[in-house]
């Protein structure tokens, strides 16, 4: 008998108002482990709604909502904020670094809020994407790209099942997209699974799937890679 | 990590904080030296009531058909012996009728040493007698001296039977009381010009304390004293009574005043500082930080301002109280370390309340802030 694999996120029927607004209209997809997924579709279309919500930083109004064997949506404030802390990892477009605080720091403060805090892991972790040598620098002090780096070491430090990416590409010059990309695919391929809000065609193509949505509603769920083979 | 994230807090808004703790160290520096000044105040009121003559009488008591009954000078010995702890002066007085020339007045014999030191607020013309055994001056009161016709150094002869005494007016006295009408001499001056060698009318005495220690003292007094009446002079013992609750009062609700003008002080510095930081609690919301989690962190901050301020406003307060003490009482305010724990721990409850803006941040929806709103 085939044993029945339990998809990482299910999203049935979600629903998300804000007043009159419906940001996000009856959206139902499922992302299976170790996908990269990109998000896409027009200003508006409810993009980053979606993410919030996957990452409990917003509640839906209607629908299920599962990450990882957990209804969300029936989750308590202190819960909800546990699993932002066990689960889920996110990078901003405008990478949301605290600004006095230094790279390494930043990626510690994830580790405080998480259990403890291990300046050697966090270190290492800044060591893997390259910026050894930028630890005890203060944001304001680092580039974009190395901000945005920063951003990806602070969300990957507790090990998330989920990453969520919002534009993580959005603000920053083509060399560091790239750096920034390869990063992205490099920890895929290790098995993370991404969901990333683009606008970027070239950043969609990457992903093994696409989730479209128009108004709020899912337009449509292509396979780019499965196309590019 | 908790002590790292705290001294980065510090440090990133060093402006905003610079200004509540200025709030906090001006606020505890008032309060410090109030307490210091509230502290000694009831020693140095008592001190300063010292002054304002005797508040406790021992006569014996009235003896029958209204002759004025007289006591043994030996009693001075008893109520030395004593050794009463606030004993500030006692004076002996025996009162005679005499007469100067033909206008009868009435000589009261002291100890002129005491009555200087209990009765320093009294207006002298000329000056006090300040040898107890002065056998050559007298003081005259205000109007005796105005109806004898006595003027500073006026030579005066009183009589009592076939008595006399010869002085000199040292000094005339305006006091408000009955000594206006009398000459004051020498208690053996006295004795020998009534005859009563040993004998004395009452003895008055200026014993420093509060209400309680004065009827304490007055109890000692009466045991140790039998067969004499102790009467503390109860309007002045109870005027110290109420005014020295009087003056405490005052002092702790301009203390309450202060603080609360300082918590306002820190509130605005808050108020701008949850501003700024609203974008941080979002993303730390953001990252599984739990509103306990960073509230700790800015109650912690808001603690710490709290302490350097109440630290350095009590040592700014012990200066402040050196001169409240110097123009209020006269003399320096003596350091009370006992004020530094209070002082701080003020300081930290006006910090904690004024920091409610940012308990306020424990609201803010990480959505709402990381999408620009």
């Amino acid at each position: 008998m085939a044993r029945m694999v339990q998809p990482l996120v299910k999203v049935e029927q979600l629903e998300k108002r804000f007043g009159e607004v419906r940001a996000l209209d009856r959206v139902s997809f499922e992302v299976e482990a170790g996908e990269w997924i990109a998000i896409m579709g027009p200003s508006g279309s409810g993009k980053t709604t979606l993410i919030n919500v996957l990452g409990g930083l917003d509640r839906p109004s209607a629908g299920r909502v599962e990450v990882d064997g957990l209804e969300i949506g029936n989750l308590g404030e202190r819960e909800l904020t546990r699993y932002r802390a066990d689960k889920i990892g996110f990078v901003f477009q405008q990478f949301h670094l605290v600004p006095y605080l230094t790279a390494l720091e930043n990626v510690m403060l994830a580790q405080y809020f998480h259990s403890i805090t291990d300046e050697k892991e966090a270190a290492e972790a800044l060591g893997r994407i390259g910026l050894s040598d930028r630890l005890n620098h203060v944001p304001a002090e680092l580039s974009g790209g190395e901000q945005q780096r920063v951003a990806i070491a602070r969300a990957l430090i507790n090990q998330p099942k989920l990453l969520l990416a919002d534009e993580p590409t959005g603000n920053l010059d083509e060399a560091n997209e790239a750096i920034v990309l390869k990063l992205l695919h490099e920890l895929n391929e290790s098995g993370h699974t991404i969901l990333v809000v683009t606008h970027s065609q070239a950043i969609g193509n990457l992903a093994d799937r696409r989730i479209e949505l128009e108004h709020g509603r899912l337009a449509r769920i292509s396979a780019p890679s499965l196309a590019k083979e | 990590m908790f002590l790292r994230i705290l001294w980065k807090l510090l440090g990133a808004s060093r402006g905003r904080l610079a200004v509540a703790l200025i709030a906090l160290t001006s606020g505890a520096a008032v309060c410090s030296a109030l307490l210091n000044v509230n502290l000694d105040a009831e020693r140095k009121l008592t001190q300063e009531f010292r002054t304002l003559g005797a508040n406790m009488v021992i006569a014996p008591p009235a003896a029958a058909g209204g002759e004025a009954a007289l006591a043994d000078a030996a009693i001075l010995d008893r109520i030395a012996a004593l050794r009463l702890p606030d004993l500030v002066a006692t004076a002996p007085y025996l009162y005679v009728a005499a007469n100067s020339g033909s206008q009868p007045v009435i000589l009261a014999g002291t100890w002129f040493d005491q009555v200087a030191k209990m009765n320093s607020w009294w207006k002298v013309e000329g000056g006090l007698v300040s040898a107890r055994d002065d056998r050559e001056h007298c003081l005259v009161g205000f109007t005796a001296a105005r109806q004898l016709g006595l003027t500073l150094g006026s030579p005066v002869q009183l009589r009592s039977g076939d008595r006399s005494v010869s002085l000199t007016v040292a000094g005339i006295v305006t006091t408000g009381g009955a000594e206006d009408n009398q000459i004051l001499t020498d208690l053996d001056s006295a004795q020998a010009l009534a005859g009563l060698p040993g004998g004395i009318s009452l003895v008055q005495l200026s014993i420093s304390g509060t209400s309680p220690e004065i009827e304490q003292a007055a109890q000692t007094l009466a045991k140790n004293l039998p067969g004499l009446d102790v009467r503390p002079i109860r309007q002045i013992a109870a005027a110290e009574g109420t005014i020295l609750p009087r003056v405490q009062g005052l002092l702790f609700w301009t203390i309450a005043l202060i603080l609360v003008l300082s918590m306002l002080g820190v509130l605005a510095s808050m108020a701008a500082l949850a501003m700024e930081r609203r974008r941080d609690v979002g993303l730390m919301k953001a990252l599984g930080g739990t509103v306990q989690q960073i509230m700790r962190l800015f109650l912690a901050e808001a603690g710490t301002l709290g302490v350097l301020g109440g630290f350095l406003g009590f040592l700014v307060g012990l200066v402040l109280a050196r001169w409240i003490g110097e123009r209020t009482f006269g003399v320096v305010t003596s350091p009370r370390l006992a004020v530094l724990p209070i002082t701080i721990a003020l300081t930290v409850g006006v910090a904690l309340a004024g920091a409610i803006p940012l308990r306020l941040l424990g609201l803010v929806r990480p959505a709402d802030i990381l999408r620009g709103e």
